[in-house]
C-alpha cells in the first residue's frame, strides 16, 4: 500500500502541488512567527545578560507594582538626592556606586521636525556613567559632551535623525526643547534599538535638563567580590530607610534583568499569540482546500482503488493508502513551510525596519519546538483533512472496478442541515444573552465572539445546502446566454465542492468585513465623542502625549480673540489598588471647553480636598458619593472626598481634582494639554496663525483644532486596522488557492464535456468564460456569505462593546463593495489558469478519455 | 458483389460536385513520428455525397474514426485536403473551424453525447444557443416529435435511458440544419431495439428532410441502414457496396479480411 501511495502521489504531483502549497503558507507563517519571536527573544536576553551593576538604588515608591496601567511616573518625585553617593559608598560590601540619571520621554527631533523612533518606541535622556563594567555604551566617535550644550547620541538615533558630529540636534527635555551641540557618537554592546532613541549629556547637565540639579533617578552599585547581590540589597535598603525621607527601592542586578526580561517576553508573547492566530486561521482555510483535494483524487481514483480492493485490498489498506498519501503531501509541505518560515521572519524584520523599528541582529533561532510544531500542524491538518475522503475511499464496492460510470456514495446533507440550523440556533441564543442578559463587556463580548464562532461553523455546514439556490440566485443578472447557463449549473451541480470552497473564502471575508465595521464605528465613535465633548476649538498637547513646560501656557494666555485659555495637568494615583491618573484642572475654565455630563456633583463646584471620578471607575470599585478616598502617590498618601462622578466618554478618565489641589499634593511645571476657545463671533482659523506664533517651533508641543484630532485618531487606527488586514490577507489568498485548485479538478472531471461542448461549436473564449463565470459565481457565494456575517457579527461586537467607548455603529459600504469587487476579480484570476487549461484541452483527446 | 460497389463508386464520381457533402482529398493522416509513428489513413480520397446515408466500416484500427474526425474538423491533418462543401477545412484557424463546427456539422457520439447540466431541450439547442441564433421553432417541433421525446424536453440526461439520450443527440445533431451530420459509432451502446430506433430515425433524417449523414460503425446491421457502405482497411478504402443489406455487408467483410472470421 506504501508503494500505491507513492505512485498516486507522483501521478497528482500538479494537484497536490496547489494543495501542498497552502499547507506551506500556513505552516510558513506559523513557524515564522515561531523563528521570529525566538530570534529577538535570544538577542534580548543577550541584550540584558550584558553589563548589570550588582544592586539598583532607586526612591521608594508606593505604588504597588505591576498593577493595571494608568500613567507613567513622571521622574519629578521619582528621585534621590546625589549626596547619598558617600552614605552608600560607605556601606561594608559596597565596592562602588555611581549616581545616574534617566529620564523617559526626552524626545530626539529630526529636521522635519518630528519626532524620531516610531509610536509607542523608548525615548531615554540619560547621564554619561564612567564605569565601563555598567554601562553598556562605548563612544565610538567624537568625545563625550560637557555641559548643558553638549549631547552625544546613540549611532542610530543620529542616523534617524539625520544630524551628524558637530551639527546640532532639537531634544525636546522636560524642561523644554533644546537645540545641543552633537560631540559623539556611541553604539550599544548589542546592536539595535527598537526604535527608541538615547540622548546622553554628563550628570550635571542631565540633572538640571531632565530632573533637578542635586538630584539622580538611581544609583548603580558594585559589590565587594564574594558576596551576595541579595544580601548588600538588604544592607543597603535598611542602613538608608532612616537618611531618606520615604525610604528606598534596591533590585538586584538579576532582579532587574528578570523583570526587564519578562516585560519583553509579555510583550512578544502578545504579539507572537496575535501573528499566531493568523497563521492558524490560514491554516483552518487551508484544511477546506485538503478535504477538496482529497475528495476528488478519491472520486477521479475509484476504479483504481476498486481495483484494489477486488484483488484482495483490505477497507483498512485503501483507507490508509490515502491518509498515507496525505500524510506524505503534509510532510513535505511542512518542511517547506519551515524554510519559508524563516523568509517569513525575515519579512517581518524587513517591515519592521522599514516602520522604524531596528531590531537586534542576531542569528535565526530555529528551536526545536518550532520544527516539532511545524511538522505536528503541518501532518494534523492534511491527515485530518483527508480522514473522511480517506473513509468514503474504502465503502468503494469491489465491483465499482469493472463498471463504467460509478459514482462515489454521496452522504446526503441531512445531517449537516441539522447540525448547521442547531447551530444557528445556539449562535443566536448566545446573541441574544450577550447583548440583553450579560452586563460586564468582556464577557459579552466573548459571548459573541463564541456565538460568531458558531455562526461560521453553522454557515460551513450549510453552505452545500445553500450553494444550489444561492449560485442560481448570484447568476440572475447575468445575460441569458447557454455559457452563463453552462456556468451557473457547474457551480450547482456538486454543491459539497461549491460550499467548501466559498466557505474558505467566506471565512476570511468574514473576519476582514467584521475588522471593517469595528473599524468604521471605533472612528464613527470618535469622531461623535470628539463633537459631543470637546467644547475647544483648539487643543494643545505635547509630542506623543509628554506633558510640557508650562512655559507655552504663558505664551498662548493671552491671544488677541481667544475667550478661554485653560491648562490640565496629570500625575499618576492610586487608590483602592487601582493605579489611574489624577488630572488637575481650573473648575471655572474646564466645562467652558470640555463637556463632562455629570451624573452627580459639578466641576464648577470643586472645592480643595474633593475629587470626582468616572462612573465606570466608580462602578468598579464601588464608590460612593461623599466617601473618603485613600489616595496614594508618587512621594506621599493623602484623603479626598470623593463629590462627584462623571459619565467617562472614552477620552476622559480617571480622578478630576483641582488644580490648586494637584500643586498640593505636588506636581511639577509641566502640563498635559492646553484648551483654547475663541472668542464669539472670531473665525477659528483666523486666530490659528497666531496661536502657532506663539507657539514657536520648539516641536514639543502641537496645536490641533478638532477635525486634525480626529483625523489623527482616525489615522491611528487605520494603522492598525491596516496591519490586521495584512495579516487576514493570507487566510484569503489561500482561499482563492481554493478556488484555482476546485476549478482545476472540475476542468479535468469535466474533460468529456469540455470536449463535446468544443466539438458543437462552443469557442475557445466561451468556454475560458464559463470558467472564469463560475469561479465568479463561487467567489461571490463566498462573499456573500462572509460579508453576511462579517457585517452582523462587526455590529453586534460593537453592540457589546457600547460600554467601551465604541458608542457609533458604522457599516463600510464602500469597503463592503471593494470586498464584493475583489471576490468577483479574486476570482476571475483565479479562473485564469483552469481557463486556460480548459479552452486548451484537445477536443479528440477529450472525448474519447475514459 | 464487388462488381456492384465499382459501378456505384463510378456513379457518385461522375456525379456533378454540387451534390457533394464532404470530401477528402490525398488524406494522410500519421501518429507519432520516428520509429513510432504509425499511419493511420494513407492518401485516402473519399466523397460523401449529398443528401444520402454513408456508413464508414472496417476492422479495428482500419482509420475509420480517423476518417471521421479528419473529416469533421475534429483532428486535423498530416497531409492532403477535406472539404465540407467547398471549404478546405485544412486551411481554416481554429476559431473558424470552431464556427463551421457549430453552423454546418452535426455530431452523434457513441457515448456522452450530452452535457450533463442542461434539460434534454437545452441540450437540443446548445449549437444555436452558442452560435446566438434563434431556431426555426416550426423545425425544432418537427425533429423533437421525430425523435419522440416531447415529453422528455424538460428532463435531465441522467434522468433518460441511453436510447433516448441518444435520440436527444440526433435530434440536437439535427436541430441545427446542418448541412453534414457524422455519427460516431451511435449505437454502439444501446440495447438492439433503441440502436433500431435511432438508426431509423438518422435514416428518416436522410429520407424524409433530405439531410446528409456519415456514421462509422462496425456493426453490419447499422450499416444495413445505410445507402452506401465505405471499407476502410489499413488506412484505405478498399471497397464500397450500395444499398446495403446486413448479408451484403457481411460478405464483403468477410471477403475483406478471410483471417479475421477464422
Amino acid at each position: 500500500m506504501f508503494k500505491a501511495a507513492i505512485r498516486s502521489l507522483l501521478a497528482h504531483k500538479l494537484r497536490l502541488s496547489l494543495t501542498a502549497f497552502t499547507i506551506v503558507l500556513g505552516v510558513a507563517f506559523v513557524s515564522g512567527t515561531f523563528i521570529f519571536t525566538d530570534s529577538l527573544r535570544s538577542a534580548f536576553d543577550a541584550l540584558f545578560d550584558q553589563k548589570q551593576p550588582d544592586v539598583v538604588v532607586t526612591a521608594h515608591t508606593n505604588f504597588v507594582p505591576s498593577n493595571r496601567g494608568g500613567g507613567q511616573p513622571t521622574a519629578a518625585t521619582d528621585s534621590l538626592p546625589e549626596r547619598l553617593q558617600s552614605q552608600i559608598t560607605a556601606i561594608p560590601g559596597v565596592a562602588s556606586s555611581t549616581p545616574e540619571v534617566v529620564v523617559e520621554s526626552v524626545l530626539v527631533l529630526g529636521q522635519d521636525g518630528k519626532v524620531v523612533g516610531p509610536q509607542g518606541s523608548r525615548s531615554v535622556g540619560r547621564s554619561w556613567v564612567a564605569n565601563p563594567a555598567i554601562n553598556n555604551l562605548t563612544l565610538i566617535k567624537g568625545s563625550l559632551p560637557t555641559g548643558v550644550g553638549q549631547v552625544a547620541l546613540l549611532d542610530s538615533t543620529a542616523t534617524a535623525a539625520g544630524v551628524s558630529l558637530g551639527s546640532t540636534v532639537a531634544v525636546v527635555a522636560p524642561t523644554g526643547t533644546i537645540r545641543p551641540l552633537v560631540t559623539g557618537l556611541l553604539s550599544r554592546s548589542v546592536s539595535g534599538s527598537l526604535g527608541g532613541t538615547v540622548v546622553i549629556f554628563d550628570l550635571p547637565a542631565a540633572q538640571k535638563l531632565l530632573l533637578s540639579p542635586g538630584r539622580v533617578s538611581d544609583f548603580l552599585v558594585l559589590s565587594e567580590p564574594g558576596l551576595r547581590q541579595s544580601q548588600v540589597a538588604a544592607l543597603i535598603k535598611t542602613t538608608l530607610t532612616t537618611s531618606v525621607p520615604g525610604g528606598v527601592d534596591t533590585q538586584t542586578g538579576a532582579q532587574r534583568t528578570d523583570e526587564i526580561t519578562k516585560r519583553i517576553q509579555e510583550g512578544f508573547g502578545f504579539f507572537n499569540t496575535f501573528l499566531l492566530t493568523f497563521g492558524l486561521i490560514a491554516l483552518f482555510v487551508a484544511a477546506f482546500l485538503i478535504v477538496n483535494t482529497f475528495s476528488m483524487l478519491v472520486a477521479q481514483r475509484t476504479r483504481e482503488l476498486a481495483l484494489l480492493r477486488a484483488i484482495g485490498a483490505t477497507r483498512r489498506q485503501v483507507q490508509s493508502s490515502v491518509i498515507l498519501e496525505a500524510a506524505l503531501v503534509g510532510l513535505v509541505a511542512a518542511t517547506l513551510g519551515l524554510l519559508g518560515g524563516v523568509g517569513v521572519s525575515k519579512l517581518l524584520t524587513f517591515l519592521l525596519e522599514k516602520l522604524g523599528v531596528s531590531l537586534p541582529s542576531t542569528p535565526l533561532v530555529l528551536a526545536p519546538r518550532t520544527i516539532v510544531f511545524g511538522y505536528v500542524i503541518g501532518l494534523l491538518v492534511t491527515v485530518f483533512s483527508a480522514w473522511g475522503p480517506a473513509r468514503r475511499a474504502a465503502r468503494i464496492p469491489p465491483v465499482a472496478a469493472l463498471r463504467d460510470d460509478v459514482s462515489l456514495p454521496v452522504a446526503s446533507l441531512r445531517v449537516r442541515r441539522v447540525i448547521g440550523l442547531v447551530l444557528v440556533l445556539v449562535a443566536v441564543l448566545l446573541a441574544w444573552r450577550a447583548l440583553h442578559v450579560v452586563d460586564d463587556a468582556n464577557r459579552s463580548a466573548l459571548l459573541i465572539g463564541v456565538s460568531a464562532l458558531c455562526a461560521l461553523v453553522a454557515a460551513i455546514a450549510l453552505a452545500p445546502a445553500m450553494a444550489r439556490p444561492l449560485v442560481k440566485v448570484l447568476g440572475l443578472p447575468l445575460p441569458r446566454r447557454p455559457v452563463s447557463k453552462l456556468a451557473i449549473e457547474n457551480g450547482r451541480r456538486n454543491p459539497r465542492r461549491t460550499g467548501a470552497t466559498a466557505s474558505a473564502l467566506a471565512i476570511g471575508l468574514a473576519l476582514m468585513s467584521a475588522v471593517g465595521v469595528i473599524n468604521a464605528s471605533a472612528k464613527a465613535s470618535v469622531t461623535s465623542i470628539v463633537d459631543n465633548t470637546i467644547g475647544a476649538d483648539f487643543v494643545v498637547l505635547g509630542e506623543r502625549f509628554q506633558p510640557f513646560p508650562h512655559q507655552v501656557y504663558r505664551e498662548l494666555a493671552n491671544t488677541l480673540g481667544t475667550s478661554v485659555v485653560t491648562y490640565v495637568r496629570q500625575i499618576p494615583v492610586q487608590i483602592a489598588a487601582d493605579r489611574s491618573l489624577m488630572t488637575g484642572v481650573d473648575p471655572i475654565a474646564l466645562p467652558k471647553v470640555l463637556n463632562l455630563q455629570m451624573i452627580s456633583g459639578s466641576i464648577a463646584n470643586l472645592a480643595l480636598g474633593e475629587t470626582v471620578v468616572d462612573q465606570k471607575r466608580a462602578n468598579e470599585l464601588g464608590l460612593k458619593v461623599g466617601q473618603q478616598l485613600n489616595a496614594t502617590y508618587l512621594n506621599g498618601k493623602g484623603t479626598l472626598r470623593l463629590a462627584g462622578i462623571y459619565k467617562d466618554s472614552g477620552f476622559y478618565q480617571g480622578y478630576i481634582v483641582t488644580l490648586p489641589q494637584l500643586v498640593a499634593i505636588g506636581s511639577r511645571e509641566l502640563d498635559t494639554a492646553i484648551y483654547i476657545r475663541v472668542a464669539p463671533g472670531v473665525i477659528p482659523a483666523t486666530v490659528r496663525a497666531s496661536l502657532e506664533n506663539s507657539i514657536g517651533a520648539s516641536g514639543a508641543v502641537r496645536l490641533q483644532d478638532q477635525s486634525d484630532i480626529k483625523s489623527e485618531i482616525n489615522s491611528q487606527f487605520d494603522a492598525l486596522f491596516g496591519f490586521v488586514y495584512a495579516l487576514l490577507a493570507l487566510a484569503v489568498i489561500v482561499a482563492f488557492l481554493g478556488i484555482v485548485n476546485t476549478l482545476l479538478l472540475g476542468v479535468y472531471e469535466r474533460t468529456r464535456e469540455l470536449g463535446l461542448l468544443r466539438a458543437v461549436g462552443t469557442s475557445r473564449k466561451q468556454i475560458r468564460r464559463m470558467v472564469v463565470l463560475e469561479a465568479v459565481l463561487i467567489a461571490l457565494f463566498g462573499a456573500l456569505v462572509g460579508l453576511c456575517l462579517g457585517i452582523a457579527y462587526g455590529a453586534l461586537l460593537r453592540k457589546s462593546l457600547e460600554s467601551q467607548g465604541i458608542t457609533e455603529l458604522a457599516i463600510p459600504w464602500g469597503q463592503v463593495g471593494f470586498f464584493v469587487v475583489l471576490a468577483v476579480v479574486g476570482g476571475a484570476v483565479a479562473a485564469l489558469w483552469p481557463a486556460f487549461r480548459a479552452a486548451r484541452l484537445n477536443i479528440l483527446a477529450a472525448i474519447s478519455t475514459d | 458483389m464487388n462488381h456492384d460497389a465499382v459501378e456505384s463508386r463510378a456513379q457518385s464520381r461522375n456525379g456533378e460536385s454540387a451534390l457533394i457533402a464532404a470530401r477528402a482529398r490525398s488524406l494522410t493522416k500519421i501518429f507519432g513520428s520516428g520509429d513510432t509513428a504509425v499511419t493511420a489513413l494513407d492518401s485516402v480520397d473519399a466523397e460523401i455525397p449529398q443528401n444520402a446515408f454513408t456508413a464508414i466500416m472496417g476492422p479495428s484500427g482500419s482509420g475509420k474514426s480517423t476518417l471521421m474526425h479528419c473529416l469533421a474538423g475534429l483532428d486535423n491533418v498530416s497531409s492532403g485536403q477535406v472539404f465540407i462543401g467547398d471549404v478546405d477545412l485544412t486551411s481554416l484557424s481554429d476559431k473558424a473551424l470552431t464556427k463551421l463546427r457549430r453552423d454546418s456539422v452535426g455530431f452523434v457520439f457513441q457515448s456522452f453525447n450530452l452535457v450533463p447540466t442542461l434539460t434534454a431541450l437545452e441540450n437540443i439547442t446548445l449549437p444555436s444557443d452558442i452560435a446566438g441564433r434563434k431556431m426555426d421553432s416550426e423545425w425544432l417541433d418537427t425533429v423533437i416529435d421525430t425523435v419522440g421525446l416531447r415529453d422528455r424536453l424538460g428532463h435531465r440526461p441522467s434522468e433518460l435511458s441511453g436510447g433516448q439520450q441518444q435520440r436527444v443527440a440526433c435530434a440536437r445533431a439535427l436541430a441545427g440544419r446542418p448541412a453534414i451530420v457524422f455519427a460516431d459509432e451511435p449505437t454502439g451502446n444501446l440495447d438492439s431495439r433503441s440502436g433500431a430506433e435511432v438508426l431509423g430515425f438518422l435514416r428518416r433524417s436522410v429520407r424524409e428532410f433530405g439531410n446528409t449523414v456519415v456514421m462509422v460503425t462496425h456493426d453490419p446491421n447499422a450499416a444495413s441502414y445505410a445507402d452506401r457502405v465505405l471499407f476502410l482497411a489499413d488506412g484505405a478504402i478498399v471497397g464500397e457496396v450500395a444499398h446495403p443489406t446486413t448479408e451484403s455487408v457481411l460478405e464483403h467483410m468477410m471477403a475483406l479480411d478471410p483471417q479475421g472470421r477464422s
